[in-house]
């Protein structure tokens, strides 16, 4: 008799946990119909997009598992993975190693924007996720200044097709088109006409390998100890500071890395906008597969990449067959993506404020009950 | 101390391993765009070299350019040892040769323009011409 009430609670639970993944699922389920698009289609696309983004997704899992929420300044990493881009493309460096040499020139810069970042987010405890969002702004301010006025005459740029007509800064778009899938193209395979791009998910299959020995390391336990409880991890010798500024650090050098993924994929490069949206739309790729401020894995990132990008593709089609304007579904998706983000922060805090009024009301029937006896 | 040292050791040669793999990439990833002329280089260094009637020009086992009397063609290739395979008609109803060509490309030259009448007739290594200047290896 006492089973059913329990096993109701668990479904309730299960269904609460997974909200914003089943909301995504039903939406996606109505809106795949209706976009009339053919389900090879739709693998085609949805594999790209799992090629282009999930390196990205991945590298915010580092400051998660530290305790230090969503890092909306892995825009610091873009912005250090498209100069190395642009330096690549104007020393006329294609294909594989045009990509390599560009990853390899966006390390110092991602960890030195790192550092900076943890540094800043360590003075700001409690509140990172708000302070890496303005970090974002404040080094995007920098990257202009290095772009458009530093790159000619102190950095040294050399090609017109690179520069501006005035012979300083750099085009509002920079063509990757020798870059332009090769990591994609490399080891590719065609599977009943959708290109699986092997290489790349091999590169993304490394990522997920690293993290999860990562987290068996001792700077992983570290790290997982920092998130639950600093004060506690203080007090076992682990060096707090450090550990945090480690875990930022590590994910603005993979999102460099993600970044010349990206890309690559694109093959070109909006010199000022394309690092602006990365951040926010990771983030609410993570969010939608699942994961919370404190906790993620990488199944949430695979689940949300597909069910965000679903969304991406099948939005407008379902909005065009709907409403007979395919912009609605446009609006309807913004809406709905940037949604999931406030949604999945609201039920965080409100979860938290939960159990904490939870604990604190225990805490005083224990403490009745105490002097009663 | 000694896993002080270690650390900084093994930055160091984290360091030395990377600047080493971007190197080699800058070595083998230099991308060249090539541009191949069919025309007639009159009185180069006190001599003609003739166009011909008609070159085919094949790079990776894929003909990137049909050229006819003074056509130009273009391949990109990335990496110095530039290797291309020449089909060429020297005169109008003639019969075809064959030729395969490897270059030498140079690291700091952009749009590399090969004739391919002064090539073919031995010139040095090869001619080439950039930015309006006409120079010779």
């Amino acid at each position: 008799m006492s089973k059913k009430p329990r096993q109701n609670k668990n479904v309730k639970h299960l269904l609460m946990d997974n909200s914003v993944p089943l909301m995504f699922i039903v939406i996606c389920a109505i809106c795949i119909p209706l976009s009339g698009f053919s389900p090879s289609y739709l693998i085609n696309e949805i594999v790209t997009r799992l090629g282009r983004n999930l390196f990205l997704v991945l590298c915010l899992l580092f400051p998660i598992m530290a305790g230090m929420g969503l890092n909306f300044a892995m825009t610091l990493g873009a912005m250090a993975g498209e100069i190395g881009l642009i330096l690549a493309s104007d020393w006329q460096i294609w294909g594989i190693p045009g990509i390599i040499l560009a990853m390899i020139l966006s390390i110092p810069i991602s960890i030195f924007l790192g550092y900076i970042c943890g540094t800043l987010m360590n003075m700001a405890r409690g509140r990172e996720m708000i302070t890496s969002y303005i970090i974002n702004y404040f080094i995007n301010g920098i990257y202009l200044l290095v772009v458009l006025y530093m790159m000619g005459p102190i950095i040294p740029i050399m090609h017109s097709s690179i520069k501006l007509p005035r012979g300083y800064g750099i085009r509002n778009t920079t063509s990757l088109l020798n870059m332009r899938q090769h990591l994609d193209d490399l080891l590719a395979v065609n599977v009943s006409g959708v290109k699986i791009p092997v290489l790349t998910f091999l590169i993304i299959g490394a990522l997920c390998l690293f993290i999860v020995w990562f987290r068996r390391t001792k700077l992983g336990q570290d790290m997982r100890a920092v998130g639950q409880d600093m004060e506690v991890a203080r007090e076992a010798g682990i060096k707090v500071e450090r550990t945090r500024i480690i875990s930022i650090i590590l994910s603005t050098v993979f999102a460099g890395f993600g970044m010349v993924i990206y890309l690559q994929n694109m093959g070109n490069m909006a010199t000022y906008t394309s690092h602006s949206q990365i951040g926010m739309f990771c983030i609410a790729a993570l969010l939608v597969g699942g994961a919370s401020v404190e906790k993620a894995s990488i199944g949430n990132a695979f689940l949300g990449v597909i069910l965000f990008h679903m969304m991406f593709i099948v939005a407008p089609g379902a909005g065009a067959f709907i409403t007979g304007d395919s912009m609605v579904g446009e609006y309807f998706r913004v809406f709905l993506s940037y949604g999931v983000i406030t949604l999945a922060l609201i039920m965080y805090e409100a979860k938290k404020r939960m159990a904490k009024s939870r604990a604190g009301r225990e805490l005083a029937e224990a403490q009745v009950k105490k002097e009663d006896a | 101390m000694k896993a002080k040292t270690r650390r900084i050791l093994f930055s160091l040669l984290l360091v030395l391993v990377l600047a080493a793999v971007a190197a080699v990439m800058m070595g083998i990833g230099r991308g060249h765009t090539v541009y191949f002329d069919n025309k007639t280089l009159e009185d180069y260094q006190g001599q003609e070299y003739k166009a011909f009637e008609k070159v085919i020009v094949t790079v990776k086992d894929e003909q990137v350019a049909k050229l006819a009397k003074r056509d130009r063609g273009m391949s990109i290739w990335i990496g110095q040892n530039f290797k291309m395979i020449l089909e060429v008609t020297r005169e109008k109803g003639g019969e075809s040769e064959i030729h395969e060509i490897d270059l030498k490309l140079p690291y700091s030259v952009d749009g590399i323009v090969i004739n391919l009448p002064a090539l073919l007739a031995g010139r040095a290594s090869w001619a080439w011409k950039t930015a309006g200047a006409i120079s010779e290896r």
